[in-house]
């Protein structure tokens, strides 16, 4: 050991080299083992490492990834308990989040026939707001018809007369949205049915954020003007805001200073 | 005394010499090859599934966009495996006896997950995003190949560092616009180099030097 650091001081190689040839033989047998003593342990630490995949596969949950035995269903990602709001998400703003007016009446008769597929078809919306709770803008409308033709159309199809490849797979045609009724149902009609489902229709709100949602009541409202160009639809009262940006990028738009609740955040 | 070594001993040590080098630049060039097998990466091989789920037929004949069940593509670092309740938005009806759908019905009825196994397998150690590189025009199938062709859904990269890294040094060669990022025929020279370079710019994709950098994957 104190042969190698004077080595490695080094001042003066060779007259060190001179200095230490008596005992310059055994340095070099000594190192030699030593060498061979560090292949041997690197030879080893690689066995033990080679195959293991610490790194690769840390202690740790991937998204989705199954719990073993920690939970009982196998799942590594939790269902927060019922009530708990997630910080955020406290969705006050009832019109925004629901689409219906701030005190429902939750025993409210609504009227409903059924049509020639066995679709209930509702007639009266009595808790539906019938104005937009956000701003309509182009950018909204655009927003919808892109999300509208990833979620709806598959049912609905391209203009929502229910002709979607899913309904000529074998599916329940839908009702189109191009008759009296749905002309004038109230937007928050659409967002609740969006939200929530409607007969065969599963709600959509575990896949489509509320801000999309509207996005895709306003698509829907552009194709009702579509089929039927000569009549006036109510499309929002509310266009003093047309200016601000896409709300849809965020799950509240961050300027929305109309009507309906408080704020969110 | 007879000479130790004869005189073919010179040719010995030449030949020798010379195949050590052969031999271990051969084994080198064998663990490169290896390394980059489908039998290390999992490229192109096909996992047996609990349900014999067809991206062709749902994507491919369907035309169902891939947001509709992966809906956090956009927005998260996971592309959004879908909950069971996707698949019965249409499977309530759809083949609804279908005994190739039991193991979904199973699972709807007793709120149990449907255990698929995982394609894409990054080792933990690799940081990756899917929202940011959709955001900044990367294509669903530039990464997973021609899905809407996929009966059973393989690995279509290595998913090594330098198959990651081909992209991060020349993003310019792979970014396509916006509205063509879930379009699964894309080819990289539907448009011309000049227009990727301007997508790149638009986009405000970050330096070489900056997607290249470690901590940008390793973090």
């Amino acid at each position: 050991m104190s042969r190698n650091r004077i080595q490695t001081h080094g001042h003066g190689d060779a007259e060190m080299r001179a200095v230490l040839s008596p005992y310059h033989g055994v340095t070099v047998s000594r190192r030699r083992a030593s060498h061979w003593l560090l292949i041997a342990v690197i030879c080893v630490m690689a066995a033990g490492c080679g195959v293991r995949f610490d790194m690769e596969d840390q202690p740790r949950y991937e998204t989705y990834q199954k719990s073993d035995g920690i939970f009982s269903d196998g799942r590594a990602s939790r269902t927060p308990p019922d009530g708990t709001v997630a910080r955020g998400h406290l969705n006050e703003d009832k019109a925004f989040y629901t689409g219906k007016i701030d005190n429902p009446d939750l025993n409210a008769q609504v009227e409903s026939t059924t049509d020639a597929s066995g679709n209930t078809l509702v007639t009266s919306f009595p808790n539906a707001i019938d104005e937009f709770p956000l701003p309509v803008t182009r950018e909204l409308i655009d927003r919808g018809e892109e999300r509208y033709n990833i979620y709806c159309i598959v049912c609905h199809g391209p203009v929502g007369a229910g002709d979607g490849m899913i309904v000529r797979r074998g599916f329940s045609q839908p009702p189109t949205y191009h008759d009296d009724r749905l002309r004038n149902a109230p937007v928050g009609h659409f967002f609740d049915v969006i939200t929530n489902g409607w007969g065969r229709m599963n709600g959509y709100a575990a896949s489509i954020p509320a801000a999309d949602r509207w996005a895709i009541v306003a698509y829907i409202r552009t194709l009702q003007v579509s089929q039927n160009p000569d009549q006036a639809l109510k499309m929002n009262t509310n266009t003093q805001a047309n200016t601000q940006a896409s709300p849809a990028v965020e799950e509240k738009p961050a300027a929305n200073t109309n009507t309906s609740g408080g704020a969110t955040q | 005394m007879a000479q130790f070594f004869q005189k073919g001993a010179n040719n010995i040590a030449r030949i020798t010499m010379i195949m050590g080098v052969v031999v271990a630049g051969l084994a080198f060039f064998a663990y490169t090859q290896f390394s980059r097998s489908s039998y290390i990466t999992g490229q192109y091989v096909e996992l047996q599934q609990p349900v014999q789920f067809s991206h062709r037929h749902h994507v491919g004949d369907d035309g169902i966009d891939c947001r509709y069940c992966h809906t956090t593509v956009e927005t998260t670092a996971s592309a959004g495996m879908p909950p069971t309740q996707t698949c019965m938005n249409c499977h309530s009806e759809i083949w609804a006896d279908s005994p190739y759908l039991e193991p979904v019905r199973a699972s709807f009825r007793e709120n149990k997950p449907i255990e698929w196994e995982r394609v894409h397998d990054l080792p933990e150690y690799a940081y990756f995003n899917h929202s940011i590189h959709v955001a900044k025009g990367v294509g669903c199938s530039t990464c997973h190949g021609e899905i809407d062709n996929m009966a059973a859904v393989s690995q279509e990269n290595t998913l090594q560092m330098e198959w990651c890294l081909s992209c991060h040094r020349e993003p310019e060669k792979f970014i396509r616009p916006k509205s063509e990022i879930y379009n699964m025929q894309w080819q990289d020279n539907d448009i011309t180099a000049e227009e990727r370079l301007k997508l790149k710019e638009d986009y405000r994709i970050r330096s070489r030097d900056m997607l290249t950098s470690c901590s940008i994957c390793h973090r």
